[in-house]
């Protein structure tokens, strides 16, 4: 069990002049799984192999439960990376990859075997031992690449977007081994991706980082409903920015005056919501009830978006796929927007 | 036109020149080893070239000669240019002249280097009169021979000049498109710098180093002028022995020529066999 | 270990070097005799004469090139088709196909050039130029191809389909879209060709009989006759070429590209 703090962290390549990675702080509790979330190129990969001791940081610090790291080599941290294409050595076969971190602690090879056979039990591929990785599906490469990290029992596991190369009905199969894998192991464990939905379907906190600066360190949900700026809401997918003034309950913009939720931001700024938080019909008891027209019905499978017109301004809302006919363009509506689901930035 | 008459007709002059000039020149070499030409009335094939060839205590000196020269070579170019590419890989004062200097030594021809080898290393050469100077020697003849020695060092220097740069160049590419992060995997495993040089690093460069290795070994066989100018008069390297052998007055020595030129063939084919081997499992993996 | 390597590097560096220096020297000195460091006399005698009508160099600079740039087109036209077949198709027997043109490579010249002597006496062919220049395509063809099948392997025929569909000719389509598209492998096979050829010298001895006195039998006979002078002169003039053709195509001459086995043969 290890607690990770990362400390104004910077990482300025040579050769140029803007940071890959600008004063990034961050805690990581012990046994927690993070994400840090952002788009490619933001400074995420630099981070984790600043963490893993391969790469030297510019300025700041990386400590492990308050000792700090940066003068232990690699091999001495106790960290682990799994890389994003598995990177199994070719050469090998599955159990020698797997046993390699133990071959290179020059453990006894009887030894090796064993825990290689367990550890192949335990992420489910126990009769493929003796294959070459070509030989095996991307999904089981990925459970390799996991075995083979796993086996060295680290205290710190560091996964570079280890859902991205899934398909989709192996991302939630992988999604639950690697989750039941680190909650019995307890190992911090720290992921990187630029999928907003593999951050949240992974992991415990999720630290977005825009521009290799840190935005937002929040639990997931957080992020949908309380988002620290317009960028971090777009990159949720965030639609409905609104500019007007709050006076703290209430907010005036072309939408009329909507009531506020507590502990909304005072002054200047944006309203945003939800496109699936907007809701057909008035509420209950009038509040941020409008009157809208539908400009478009876009038909997306799984859910239907409507574009509608209120007042001078447009609004995205998303509704029950299977109405779709009830839908159409020029049509009038009437909708509302429960106020906790507001927010000012 | 269906694609095979296609395939056919793109590689009909290629192979034409290939099948005629190149496996003719072999086809006839091996059979005038044979004393078989019809064509001037010796239909009779026998042994007799390989016979005195190989009861001439001079070939066997000059094929362990050449094949000291070849082995010498490649080994010490091999794993002095794997350093050198590991060296190219990380940013250093002069790393830009190293890579120029590189790819210069690759155009210049192998003739030149013998003859610059041959300025730098004789015993009135560039360092005979270094060693004077600093009062090592006095006469030339106190300076080691390092041309025309049995020992065939000034080939293997010369050898060992132009073929660094040759696969240095190669397994530098090669370590390029593989990569830093296999080794960064080995690190984060507990690997040390040495272990992951040597578990992983050199096993994936490996196919490379040996494709190269052995395209420098045939040719350090099989080149004629490196030695011809650098070399002993006796024994002489298998290629000058072979072309001596021909151009002799003495007509009846060219079936031995060609029974040599054979030799060199056979030994070519052996390193054709590695090169395919090793190549394809490169494109493989 | 940053100065380690810079250290290493030096080493390397003036290994690299030291070979050109003492032939660059000698092409401007005169008497220049053990033990002394440094010629007593400097002097221009040795380009002079390599320079002059009489010598002969100049002579032996056209044929040279005459030779190489006639092997390098002859292998261009050759290879091109044979590179597009190997890198566009797969075909039964492909695999010993390109075995045969491998096998040039890496067999040295003078296992084959005995045999081919002995047939070119009957055709006429030794002791001429245009016996030289078709020995000198053992050696320079098979890059060719390897080159341009490695470019017609990344290159997309649809490109020619969608030319004809709009109405170009089999002939306009080559001109206007397959050659700009595989002009940067011709380029560099061409070059890798034309240095291949450049310096040969067993197949040169035999086949041209002492008649095809290219450069580097020049400056073989020179370096064994001891004019070490006129050597260093004819030498620096030798590796001129190859020199242009790297300033030209730095970036060509990477690893990476399948032809750089060529360089072992130069």
């Amino acid at each position: 069990m290890t607690h990770v703090s990362i400390k104004e962290l910077t990482k300025v390549y040579p050769g140029s002049r803007v940071p890959s990675l600008d004063r990034l702080s961050l805690e990581i509790p012990s046994g927690e799984l993070t994400a840090l979330l952002g788009p490619s190129g933001c400074g995420k990969t630099t981070t984790m192999k600043m963490i893993a001791g391969l790469l030297e940081p510019t300025s700041g610090d990386v400590t492990f439960d308050g000792r700090s790291v940066l003068r232990d080599k690699p091999e001495d941290r106790g960290v682990v990376m799994v890389f994003q294409n598995y990177l199994l050595f070719p050469y090998m076969s599955v159990a020698d990859n797997v046993g390699f971190g133990l071959k290179m602690r020059k453990i006894d090879p009887a030894e090796i075997k064993r825990r290689v056979g367990e550890m192949l039990d335990l992420v489910k591929l126990p009769d493929l031992g003796d294959r070459k990785p070509s030989a095996l599906s991307g999904g089981q490469q990925q459970r390799v690449a996991l075995a083979r990290a796993l086996i060295v029992q680290p205290n710190v596991l560091l996964l570079d977007e280890p859902l991205s190369n899934l398909d989709a009905h192996l991302r939630f199969e992988m999604r639950d081994l690697i989750r039941s894998l680190q909650q019995e192991m307890g190992i911090t464990t720290i992921f990187v991706t630029h999928d907003q939905e593999e951050a949240v379907v992974l992991a415990d906190r999720v630290a977005l980082i825009l521009d290799g600066q840190m935005k937002q360190y929040d639990r997931a949900d957080v992020f949908y409903k309380r988002p620290v700026d317009e960028a971090t809401a777009r990159f949720f997918g965030g639609h409905n920015f609104i500019p007007g003034t709050s006076d703290g309950e209430t907010f005036d913009c072309a939408l009329g005056r909507v009531a506020l939720p507590e502990g909304a931001a005072l002054g200047r700024g944006k309203l945003t919501f939800r496109p699936e938080n907007v809701r057909i019909g008035a509420s209950t008891n009038g509040e941020n009830t409008l009157q809208a027209t539908i400009v478009d019905v876009i038909y997306l499978g799984t859910q239907t978006r409507l574009k509608l017109r209120v007042g001078e301004t447009e609004v995205e809302a998303v509704v029950n796929p299977n109405e779709i006919e009830s839908y159409r363009a020029g049509d009038e509506l009437t909708i509302h927007m429960p106020k906790s689901t507001l927010w000012v930035i | 036109m269906s694609d095979r008459t296609k395939i056919f007709l793109l590689l009909l002059p290629a192979m034409f020149i290939i099948v005629v000039l190149f496996f003719g020149g072999l086809a006839i070499g091996l059979m005038r080893s044979f004393n078989y030409m019809p064509v001037i009335g010796l239909t009779e094939p026998d042994l007799s070239a390989y016979v005195s060839v190989f009861t001439d205590r001079e070939f066997y000196l000059s094929f362990l000669l050449t094949f000291h020269i070849a082995f010498t070579s490649t080994l010490i170019s091999s794993v002095l240019a794997i350093g050198a590419a590991l060296l190219l890989r990380r940013s250093f004062v002069g790393r830009g002249i190293v890579n120029f200097l590189f790819q210069l030594n690759l155009t210049v021809p192998h003739l030149v280097g013998a003859i610059g080898m041959l300025y730098l290393f004789s015993q009135s050469g560039t360092f005979a009169r270094l060693a004077n100077e600093f009062g090592m020697i006095e006469k030339t003849s106190d300076f080691p021979a390092l041309v025309f020695d049995p020992y065939a060092i000034g080939i293997i220097l010369q050898y060992v000049w132009k073929e660094i740069p040759f696969i240095g160049v190669i397994v530098l590419a090669n370590m390029q498109s593989i990569g830093e992060d296999y080794e960064s995997v080995a690190r984060s495993l507990g690997a040390s710098k040495w272990q992951t040089f040597r578990f992983v690093l050199l096993p994936l460069i490996f196919p490379g180093v040996l494709s190269a290795s052995v395209m420098v070994f045939a040719f350090t066989f099989g080149a004629y002028e490196i030695p011809a100018i650098l070399g002993a008069n006796f024994p002489a390297a298998l290629p000058v022995l072979a072309y001596r052998k021909y151009t002799d007055v003495d007509l009846a020595a060219r079936p031995e020529a060609m029974a040599m030129a054979i030799v060199i063939a056979l030994l070519s084919a052996v390193m054709i066999y590695f090169y395919v081997r090793y190549s394809r499992r490169r494109i493989r993996g | 270990m940053r100065s380690f390597r810079v250290l290493t590097g030096a080493v390397l560096i003036t290994w690299l070097v030291l070979p050109l220096i003492p032939l660059a020297i000698w092409s401007f000195a005169r008497g220049w005799f053990y033990p002394d460091l440094l010629p007593k006399t400097w002097t221009l005698r040795a380009w002079d004469y390599a320079m002059s009508d009489t010598a002969g160099v100049l002579d032996s600079l056209w044929l040279t090139i005459w030779i190489s740039v006639a092997a390098t087109v002859l292998s261009i036209l050759v290879g091109v088709p044979a590179g597009r077949a190997l890198g566009m198709y797969k075909f039964r027997g492909k695999e010993i196909v390109e075995l045969m043109i491998l096998a040039p490579t890496i067999v040295p010249g003078i296992a084959v050039v005995l045999g081919i002597h002995s047939v070119f006496i009957s055709l006429g062919l030794n002791n001429t130029v245009s016996g030289v220049i078709l020995v000198h395509l053992i050696p320079t063809l098979p890059y060719m191809v390897l080159v341009m099948s490695g470019i017609f392997a990344n290159y997309d025929p649809a490109y020619e389909a969608q030319a004809r569909s709009l109405g170009a000719s089999p002939l306009k389509t080559f001109w206007y879209v397959t050659l700009p598209a595989i002009r940067p492998g011709i380029i560099v096979g061409g070059l890798f060709a034309f240095l291949v050829s450049w310096s040969q010298y067993i197949l040169t001895l035999l086949i041209g009989g002492g008649r095809v006195e290219t450069l580097p039998l020049l400056l073989f006979n020179f370096a064994t006759a001891g004019r070490n002078d006129i050597t260093g002169a004819i030498g620096m003039i030798y590796i001129l070429p190859g020199i242009l053709i790297l300033l030209l195509t730095a970036k060509h001459l990477s690893g990476r590209s399948g032809a750089v086995g060529g360089f072992g043969q130069i």
